[in-house]
């Protein structure tokens, strides 16, 4: 018998219309690195959130170290030696490193920043990250943040570490620094169970693995005794094909063409330093970058919300730098924001009225300042079926769909205009397999048709599987302009990183 | 990313979510989004229904009730007797029940004002300056043109009226639009400019000869808004303000502006995105919103008190407010709101006279009931459950 040091026995937990888990059993041994895989919806962060005591199982129970868990808050986790870095960090900005660490420990009223300070900066030289811990953690970057969340947790002494799709933020050589240091850690006794859809994450980092799908187990399997498409497999359920049928894209006239535009940036948002990029009909050119290198601000620009300082944005000839975004997306320019919820959607509007957004004022949807209902109706019906967006009605609130089905959304209105450019910005982030898969048949279908393409991605491997070209974003500029068929992921990832010239 | 919101307005707070059928939510915000106290778990719903609005809203009423009731019985009067003499006062007669909608006949018209800018997320807190705005245009059209056949003159004063409030407020909304400024702030103090300019007014060039009120001469009987039954003051401003309730409904639900309008209050930078002319939709809202208000004032004016005076307002705008939001920024709930208010306007004096309560018990009933529909609705995205103890 291998030491087993956290056995979650049969755990339930039911939301309404829907079983989260459903009697999830699995062993997490002591000083592995156990992955937890699945698609979203799955249900590995509601398990996730049971172990760390967010939620209470229905039914079930947690033994940590041969003791039943009881846990009423993540604090009791804590305490008991379970911490959890979540997808979205809970940091306070304006602090400093130091700062953060010492808010989570209500010990006691007095506060010793000077041995605090002392601790965390031998974890860091021990682990060889370099971070100053009087540094504004507002200042940090991505990965940072990351590295003083985990050494948050670390700090109060836990011995299961629990991350949640921690590689989402980093660029590659990010990830393999996260791996190297996981993997140390784990050496020196540190039980890690990480949680990720991404295949090969779990193949190069895990000792074992434990698949989810719909709320329950399929398996767990030692990593050296399966194969990706294996693992593939047992998260959908049904085979996935890895490659997408490439028809040789035959590039016509440039579509969009952007010259050397400038935007200072608004607080983060990332400026333009003379950014220039041509994407043609019949294209997808994939920018890849670290997010906040100006990729927001490129996409503002090119919707229209923002307007470059110098430069200029043209589309089919015409200089869009003056217009509106409403007339810039009656010229044919349909755009997928990073953020759907905040920039696409309307969460309050119903289905219905959120397929229509933006277009509602042209002459197929009202008449004289007034709303054609039916048509916007049997335009709905048409959209919901030609997408599969999943929605019990037309005129079910938007807030109740998932995000992939919320995409789908997105996406039908935005194709239903036959765009000449398509500026899909994040287009598949957070969401499972099947959904991301349908985005991206989607977006090359599109080209397909003749639109321009300009996909904005932090994921490389969807910028390698859909690119005709690949251009790499780095503060501000584009710094290399290359084909999948050249390029190689280790020459990409330096370039997002800036060190390509 | 949180994208900036303008009018400082927060986003509406998504909440963690139970998963979907299919998939979890793209949102997990993190774990303290639900909290428990013994057997009992508090959590968000994912959907608020209608019935769990009227629910809340039902509750807040009751506890309003059993406030106020304490209240009256700590001065020492019987909560029963009060509330009887107010329900008496209210609708115990047909003349009392008609007296009833003569005072929820402006307060339709300003709850709708506020009704319409909240719900595009624009703070108009002025519906009491724009209803002065709205009686100095109707005044100005009388005194200038009062001999004119009484159909016309009727038809300008009443637009100089929503001339009038839309001026007022395109102030506060220009200002907005171009400057960032914030609505609050703005249309309150707005509100004290034209109080002031109106007082000077009414000592000035308004006022009527050989007097020291501050307040204009008695219009001529032509320019009052016919009533529709003797015995009562209820006059055609009712109508008015039914015809511009449905006015309202129909422009929010079936135009492209209402469309925008519902849009913006509920997303403001997705608006902008999707090439919604954020700044024009803002200042015609600001337009019909103090149109509205404005045409309360003409109603006012016209239907009862015939001369301008300071007085005439007594918070009928603020009270727009507090109407708008009970109905939950419905247009025909203002309606059914804004009789409840009238009611309890129209019932306190008879309450005074009765037993002895002061009338400014209503304001306190005014001021429970919005804090506690407030928490209503707010509450009435929670829901409670019964946690099913293990182990």
């Amino acid at each position: 018998m291998t030491d087993s040091i956290l056995s979650v026995q049969g755990v339930t937990k039911r939301f309404p219309g829907v079983v989260a888990n459903d009697a999830v059993s699995l062993e997490i041994r002591r000083g592995e690195i156990h992955c937890l895989l699945g698609e979203n919806g799955a249900g590995k962060t509601t398990l996730a959130d049971i172990l760390y005591g967010v939620y209470r199982p229905d039914e079930g129970t947690v033994i940590l170290k041969g003791r039943n868990l009881e846990l009423h808050t993540p604090h009791d986790a804590i305490k008991a030696g379970i911490g959890m870095v979540h997808q979205h960090f809970e940091l306070v900005p304006p602090m400093s490193v130091v700062e953060n660490v010492v808010i989570g420990t209500s010990a006691s009223q007095w506060l010793d920043l000077t041995e605090v300070r002392k601790r965390l900066g031998k974890f860091f030289d021990n682990y060889d990250v370099r971070i100053d811990p009087d540094a504004e953690v507002g200042r940090l970057s991505v990965g940072e943040q990351q590295w003083v969340e985990i050494f948050k947790t670390l700090y109060f002494g836990v011995e299961v570490l629990i991350l949640d799709e921690p590689t989402a933020v980093l660029t590659p050589q990010g990830v393999e620094e996260l791996f190297r240091i996981l993997r140390r850690m784990r050496d020196e006794g540190l039980t890690i169970v990480l949680i990720t859809h991404k295949l090969k994450e779990v193949m190069e980092l895990s000792d074992r693995v434990t698949v989810l799908r719909l709320g329950k187990v399929v398996g767990t399997v030692n990593t050296v005794d399966v194969e990706i498409d294996d693992l593939a497999r047992m998260m959908v359920g049904r085979e996935v094909l890895f490659q997408f049928k490439r028809r040789r894209s035959a590039p016509e006239d440039p579509i969009l063409e952007v010259e050397d535009i400038h935007i200072e940036s608004v607080t983060g948002r990332g400026s333009l330093k003379g950014l220039s990029i041509t994407v043609r009909s019949g294209e997808v050119v994939g920018l890849a970058g670290v997010s906040g290198n100006g990729q927001n601000a490129l996409f503002d620009a090119l919707v229209g919300v923002d307007k470059p300082a110098g430069g200029s944005i043209r589309i089919d000839g015409v200089d869009t730098v003056p217009l509106s975004p409403n007339r810039i997306s009656r010229l044919g320019v349909a755009s997928v924001p990073a953020d759907r919820i905040a920039q696409g959607l309307m969460m309050d509007f119903n289905v219905t009225e959120n397929l229509v957004l933006g277009r509602h004022r042209s002459s197929r949807f009202s008449y004289a300042g007034l709303l054609r209902r039916k048509a916007i109706d049997a335009f709905a019906e048409e959209s919901i079926a030609g997408f599969d967006i999943r929605t019990p009605s037309a005129s079910q609130p938007t807030r109740t769909l998932s995000g992939g089905n919320l995409q789908k959304v997105i996406m039908a209105r935005e194709l239903s205009g036959r765009p000449r450019l398509l500026v899909a910005h994040q287009p598949t982030r957070g969401l499972d397999i099947s959904a991301s898969e349908y985005v991206r048949r989607r977006l090359l279908e599109e080209r397909d048709r003749g639109a321009a393409v300009l996909l904005i991605s932090e994921d490389l491997d969807e910028i390698f599987q859909l690119s005709d070209r690949i251009a790499v974003i780095f503060d501000g500029r584009i710094v290399t302009t290359t084909t999948p068929a050249q390029a190689d992921l280790e020459s990409i990832g330096l370039s997002m990183a800036g060190a390509a010239t | 990313m949180n994208g900036e919101v303008m009018n400082g307005e927060v986003m509406p707070d998504e909440g963690r979510p139970p998963p979907g059928p299919m998939e979890e939510p793209l949102r997990s915000d993190g774990p303290s989004k639900s909290f428990r106290t013994g057997a009992w778990r508090v959590e968000k719903r994912l959907v608020v229904r209608p019935r769990h609005e009227f629910a809340a809203l039902a509750a807040a009423l009751v506890v309003a009730i059993l406030i106020v009731a304490g209240l009256v019985n700590a001065l020492g009067k019987s909560p029963t007797a009060s509330f009887a003499a107010l329900y008496d006062g209210a609708f115990g007669s047909r003349e009392s029940a008609l007296e009833t909608l003569v005072q929820a006949t402006p307060l339709i018209l300003t709850g709708l004002a506020a009704a319409v800018a909240f719900r595009a997320g624009v703070w108009n807190i002025g519906a009491e300056g724009q209803f002065f705005a709205g009686i100095m245009g109707t005044w100005f059209v009388y005194d200038q043109w009062g001999s004119l056949w009484p159909p016309l003159l009727f038809v300008l004063m009443f637009v100089a009226a929503a001339i009038g409030g839309t001026l007022w407020a395109m102030i506060a909304g220009g200002l907005l639009v171009r400057y960032r400024t914030n609505v609050i702030l703005s249309t309150v103090m707005l509100n004290f400019v034209i109080l002031y300019v109106l007082s000077y007014l009414l000592g000035g060039p308004w006022q009527a000869p050989n007097t020291f009120y501050y307040q204009t001469a008695r219009m001529v009987d032509s320019a009052f808004l016919p009533r529709f039954l003797t015995g009562s003051r209820l006059h055609w401003g009712f109508a008015i303000a039914i015809v511009a309730a449905a006015v309202v409904y129909w422009l929010i639900r079936r135009t492209t502006l209402g469309y925008e309008i519902r849009a913006l209050g509920i997303n403001s930078v997705a608006a902008r995105y999707k090439g919604i002319r954020v700044g024009t939709v803002t200042l015609l809202t600001m337009a019909i919103s103090g149109a509205l208000a404005g045409i309360a004032g003409a109603v006012e004016l016209l239907g009862i008190h015939h001369r301008v005076q300071v007085e005439i307002a007594e918070g009928i705008g603020f009270t727009g407010i507090i109407i708008a939001l009970v109905a939950r920024l419905h247009p025909l709930g203002v309606i059914v709101a804004a009789i409840a208010f009238g009611a309890l306007v129209n019932g306190s004096t008879a309450m005074q006279y009765q037993t002895g309560i002061p009338k400014a018990l209503v304001l306190v009933i005014e001021g429970t009931t919005l804090a506690l529909v407030l928490i209503a609705s707010v509450a009435s995205r929670y829901r409670v459950r019964r946690v099913k103890s293990h182990g």
